[in-house]
């Protein structure tokens, strides 16, 4: 009943396995561009998004008023202390409660959003921190109000120091938006899901996925090393 | 009429999500044995690769320093879809715990050994070379002279990684290890009232994450003094 | 030099005779050794396989694999995946059977082995109680929004039923489909009648419509591997077994055909 059939079945099935299946992933290269499109404009939409709620709760936190103080912190300190994803499934199945429809697109790069904000403001805000105390105080007395020493002397030196790490939460950024697969959002890793379900190939799907990341990684990576030699001539 | 409604819904649902909470306490049992299993197997992982790759080895260094570019370069879903579909087709028959702690074990190995690393090169050279001149072997330098000091180093951003571990636990709810996250997805579908049931689950990660934080933050205070005024 | 070839010649021979004698040790063999029967089942499949409100699995699927245990006088291992993860939890051995509300489609059964059929559905369309979506035949419009199962016989059906429609798909289960079409993420929703049925349980009365009429009629079967023959000839028999006497009626009457199953779980 199973003797030899079986015995060749395992052989067949070691060999199919031993090869990797270049052929469907090349059946299935327009379904990766598309998802690796998606992936790059889902992380661009969630970054864009981060560095202005960063920017603003940092100056929120810092401010002398006691209630925006709270209020960022609070913000911050909730985001940090949860997982993206717990915040992502709490906006996916909780905005619809409040009678708030949104495309899951829109649900995955708001919690990308909030998510990474919170971090950016924790990054501008030790870029803050490293500006000497000389300028604020030179800013301070030539009679410059809170919100004109921020746009005009601290934020911008923050900013410049702040971007490495800034690259840094970026790339974070990136591997975070796989986590929108999860809401059905046909993406980089949907795209590996979507070839273990049709085609029964995880290793062929996932394998590839993880080389699509890997060339967004390297490409941040690479910028973010040249920025820095950039920035070590000008900073110091 | 409708608004009265609503009111009694929110209640029903209310009472529903409080029967559920044995649930949710097992759900976050499981995190933390999962967490707690994979953060300290992979400190000790961690810190000997860290210790190789500060070390001499070129072989080794390279080696695992490729290794930990993958995996800092990859998401850690995709991690852990891998280790989970794709270690049993090479052999390795696992189910959904063994394959998440194995993940996460792997995870925290990497960025610790990270950690470790910039510890133990912020240590000046010149303690090394005297302690060599003192005819002290690699391992004793280590043992006491450079990792005593690194530790004071590495303790705070160590901490904070395992804030970041225990985060990242939340994914392995993706392949169906019953954790706190999975607990709230699974629960949602049977209690449609996505901020009650996550609103939950976030105050359960924060009841371990906020001190965890707030630890490592007081531990770097102590190394740095730097206050603002703006 | 002629001993030598000979002796390879025998080592060989008796390689083979050896290996064919331990591959023919099957599948049921293996169950009753390790005195476990490893069960693939979905996390939340009402009304087949579910969690409970009590935090207990259960379900038709898994009642009658209890039966099955009880039969082949072993233990139960339920691995539970969402519905794109079993058939792979199955070709990896991580599970010995599938047990589930899974259509024996020809596409799926180049990969596994599908048991006779324990009883027959099909897919149906799904809408919000108060949309304009009557029938079938409305829900052809070009950019309607569906929500399907990922990697499931709705999944096809309704890319063929309604070709110009935009498809949502689900990773997870059938409640996460009703559930979106409720909260207005998609417009209509595909999936097996039974399914819908077994799901809207948890969901406020009369929030969800199924419309009339069936996009195609499906088996459902367990299913095994291709290397465990002997496996799937007891399945079937067990099958034919509680059907006649009695016990896969009460299953079904109890989990599929009315909600009685609702008062206890």
């Amino acid at each position: 009943m199973t003797g030899c059939p079986a015995k060749d079945q395992d052989r067949k099935a070691k060999i199919v396995l031993e090869t990797f299946n270049f052929r469907i992933i090349v059946e299935y290269l327009p379904l990766y561009w598309k998802c690796f499109f998606a992936t790059l404009w889902l992380s661009g939409g969630g970054l864009a998004g981060a560095l202005l709620v960063g920017v603003l709760s940092c100056s929120m936190r810092l401010s002398e008023s006691r209630i925006a103080s709270t209020a960022a912190g609070v913000y911050i300190e909730s985001i940090r202390s949860t997982p993206l994803l717990a915040q992502l499934y709490f906006f996916y199945f909780g905005l619809p409660s409040l009678g708030i429809r949104l495309p899951e697109e829109a649900t995955g790069i708001l919690a990308l959003t909030l998510n990474s904000g919170a971090y950016m403001a924790e990054i501008i805000r030790a870029g803050i921190q490293s500006i000497s105390h000389g300028q604020i105080e030179a800013a301070i007395s030539s009679g410059l109000n809170y919100v004109q020493r921020m746009r005009y002397i601290i934020l911008p030196q923050a900013l410049g120091v702040s971007i490495p790490p800034m690259l840094g939460q970026a790339i974070v950024l990136v591997k975070d938006s796989a986590l929108l697969s999860l809401i059905s959002i046909v993406e980089l890793t949907r795209a590996g899901q979507i070839l273990t379900s049709e085609r029964f190939m995880p290793a062929e799907g996932f394998l590839t996925t993880a080389v699509f990341y890997l060339i967004i990684y390297y490409i941040l990576k690479t910028f973010s090393n040249w920025s820095q030699k950039r920035l070590i001539f000008r900073g110091a | 009429m409708k608004r009265e409604h609503k009111k009694d819904m929110w209640g029903f649902y209310f009472e529903q999500l409080v029967q559920s909470i044995p649930f949710f306490l097992k759900g976050l049992w499981m995190t933390v044995a999962l967490s707690g299993l994979s953060l300290v197997a992979g400190t000790v992982v961690g810190f000997a690769w860290g210790i190789i790759r500060a070390g001499k080895g070129k072989v080794l260094k390279r080696i695992i320093g490729a290794w930990v570019d993958l995996i800092r370069g990859t998401p850690f879903l995709v991690q852990v879809f891998i280790a989970f579909f794709i270690l049993p087709e090479a052999g390795i028959q696992l189910e959904a715990f063994p394959a998440a702690v194995i993940a996460l074990t792997n995870l925290s190995a990497c960025f610790i050994c990270e950690i470790v690393v910039g510890g133990i090169q912020a240590i000046p050279s010149g303690q090394r070379e005297a302690a060599t001149a003192s005819g002290l072997s690699s391992y004793h330098q280590l043992r006491h002279i450079v990792l005593p000091q690194a530790m004071r180093i590495i303790l705070p951003p160590l901490v904070g990684q395992y804030v970041l571990l225990i985060k990242d636990s939340s994914v392995v709810s993706a392949i169906g290890v019953t954790d706190v996250t999975r607990v709230g997805w699974l629960t949602v579908q049977r209690i449609p009232e996505g901020i009650m049931v996550f609103g939950l689950v976030g105050i359960l990660y924060f009841v371990i994450c906020y001190p965890l934080i707030r630890l490592s933050n007081s531990m770097e205070k102590r190394m740095t003094v730097v206050t603002t005024r703006l | 030099m002629k001993n030598r070839k000979w002796l390879s010649v025998m080592v060989a021979a008796l390689f083979v005779i050896g290996l064919t004698g331990a591959v023919n040790a099957g599948t049921l063999e293996d169950i009753a050794q390790r005195g476990e029967l490893r069960v693939a089942c979905q996390t939340q499949g009402p009304p087949f396989s579910f969690i409970d409100k009590k935090g207990n699995r259960t379900g038709s699927s898994i009642e009658l694999c209890e039966l099955m245990a009880a039969e082949m006088g072993v233990k139960l291992k339920f691995l539970n995946y969402d519905w794109d993860g079993l058939i792979p939890a199955l070709l990896s051995k991580k599970a010995d059977v599938l047990a589930a509300d899974m259509t024996p489609t020809l596409k799926r059964a180049m990969k596994i082995a599908f048991s006779d059929p324990f009883m027959y559905t099909g897919s149906v369309v799904f809408t919000k109680a108060d949309s304009p979506f009557k029938t079938v035949e409305d829900c052809k419009k070009p950019g309607i929004k569906i929500a399907v199962l990922l990697g499931s016989t709705g999944e096809t059906d309704a890319k063929k039923a309604f070709p110009q429609a935009e498809l949502k798909s689900y990773k997870g289960g059938g409640p996460l489909l009703i559930d979106a079409v409720i909260k207005g993420h998609a417009d209509i929703g595909v999936n097996d009648g039974s399914a819908v049925t077994g799901g809207l349980a948890s969901f406020p009365p009369n929030s969800v419509r199924i419309l009339p009429g069936m996009l195609s009629k499906s088996p459902l079967s367990f299913a095994v591997r291709y290397d465990s023959m002997d496996l799937l000839e007891w399945m079937n028999l067990f099958f034919l077994h509680i059907s006649l006497d009695g016990r896969l009626d009460q299953n079904l009457n109890y989990w599929v055909n009315t909600m009685d199953w609702k008062k206890d779980h």
